[in-house]
């Protein structure tokens, strides 16, 4: 299938396609928030300041997103700012959708609590809208890659690495930031813990891009030591996770009234899994 | 670091300028995390939630008097199921109760809740904890 500007022959079917896998998307990414209680409680309680500061903060990501990974072959900023939009309202259909079969929602709830309780779940819906497109579609057209005006520049800088490990710590630190488990594992845990934690984190990161063999991972040029790679993309990669990890919580309100290292405490939790996200992002995406 | 299709990438050898920055940064960032953590791990002691209550504000409300408190933890250890009380006493007889249970009141910080009084609190009312549970 030959790619041409989509204005000149336009495909339906592919498009249809691309939105439905769009939809497929949102609903696998963002299904454990759902079906999360706190989520919904969430999007009752949520300081609107914050939830606006979230849905903003959504839409340049969504478009740097696009223009990496989108619903079709797209090498303008224009396109991108397009398929960005769909995802949005892809993200807002599937939480809507899915809080109303679930009987979460319902015609008797004030419309500024539905407005909330779909608007925080409309964040990683669309994020899953994007990524669902991208991975869901494992890339059909061979020549894709091959076409792709980004390959050299954008996709693959230093500035695209980290930014893919930002997108995969919030991905997999959005499915537990709302969870209570997350404060109450730093308040049973002494600070010990946390640096066993973080130094945990940081080796895994690691591992998992260079030392496992994982299809898609890292390999060093020969003769550069390792702890080249540690300083160049491992710790900004954690520095990237824990900021995510610590922004999430502030949104959720689970550092409110917190103090400063028990605040630390609860990101150092949380920035775990962002930092598994981080790396996972790193060999998948 | 061109990415040769979907298969293993190779980093370069000499980065940019800018990844070493980011790096550097980076580094500085998560050993001072490290040494701060583990600052509070040498200093921290291991006494019991100590807990203090303070009132905010009080005010008149349909159906009561609305009164907003903050517990404080000045201890290294955090409280769950912190349980507060409000008591209003005429002379020595205690005239209402009402209580609340807090889910956390974490180390050296804050937790604020409101009672609601059917009676007039102003002079004659406290608010304690009366017990919590380790998390």
């Amino acid at each position: 299938m030959a790619i041409e500007q989509t204005h000149v022959n336009f495909d339906h079917s592919r498009f249809s396609k691309g939105l439905a896998r769009g939809l497929a998307g949102a609903l696998l990414f963002a299904l454990p928030m759902f079906l999360t209680m706190e989520m919904w409680e969430l999007g009752l309680y949520i300081d609107r300041s914050r939830l606006l500061l979230l849905l903003l903060v959504n839409i340049p990501l969504l478009i740097l997103l696009a223009r990496r990974i989108g619903f079709e072959n797209i090498s303008t900023w224009h396109e991108a700012v397009r398929d960005a939009s769909i995802a949005y309202f892809l993200g807002l259909l599937a939480s809507a959708f899915v809080l109303s079969a679930l009987g979460v929602l319902s015609v008797g709830h004030a419309l500024p609590e539905a407005a909330g309780m779909i608007a925080i779940q409309t964040v990683p819906a669309s994020i899953g809208a994007l990524l669902g497109r991208s991975e869901l579609g494992g890339r059909d057209d061979d020549d894709e890659d091959a076409q792709d005006p980004l390959d050299d520049d954008a996709q693959s800088g230093y500035g695209g690495e980290l930014f893919m490990m930002a997108v995969g710590a919030l991905f997999l630190g959005l499915n537990v930031a709302p969870t209570e488990e997350m404060i109450l594992i730093s308040f049973k845990m002494s600070p010990w813990h946390a640096i066993a934690l973080i130094v945990s984190s940081i080796v895994l990161m690691h591992g998992f891009v260079y030392a496992l063999s994982f299809s898609g991972g890292h390999e060093l040029e020969e003769g550069t030591p390792v702890w080249h790679a540690l300083i160049r993309f491992t710790l900004p990669g954690y520095a990237v996770a824990f900021a995510i990890s610590f922004y999430c919580l502030w949104t959720f309100h689970r550092l409110d009234g917190i103090e400063l290292t028990q605040a630390i405490m609860s990101t150092v939790v949380l920035a775990f899994p962002s930092a598994i996200g981080a790396a996972a992002a790193r060999l998948i995406l | 670091m061109a990415k040769p299709s979907k298969s293993r990438s190779i980093e370069s050898g000499e980065g940019h300028w800018i990844e070493w920055l980011t790096g550097s940064v980076s580094a500085i960032a998560v050993i001072a995390l490290i040494g701060w953590v583990g600052f509070e791990a040498a200093t921290q002691s291991d006494g019991a939630p100590d807990l203090s209550v303070k009132t905010i504000s009080s005010a008149s409300r349909d159906g009561g008097y609305l009164v907003m408190f903050d517990v404080e933890n000045a201890a290294d250890r955090t409280a769950a199921d912190v349980v507060v009380r409000g008591e209003i006493t005429a002379g020595n007889t205690v005239v209402e109760t009402v209580e609340i249970t807090l889910d956390y009141v974490p180390m050296h910080s804050r937790t604020r809740a409101g009672l609601i009084f059917r009676n007039e609190p102003a002079g004659r009312s406290r608010i304690f904890a009366t017990g919590f549970s380790e998390p």
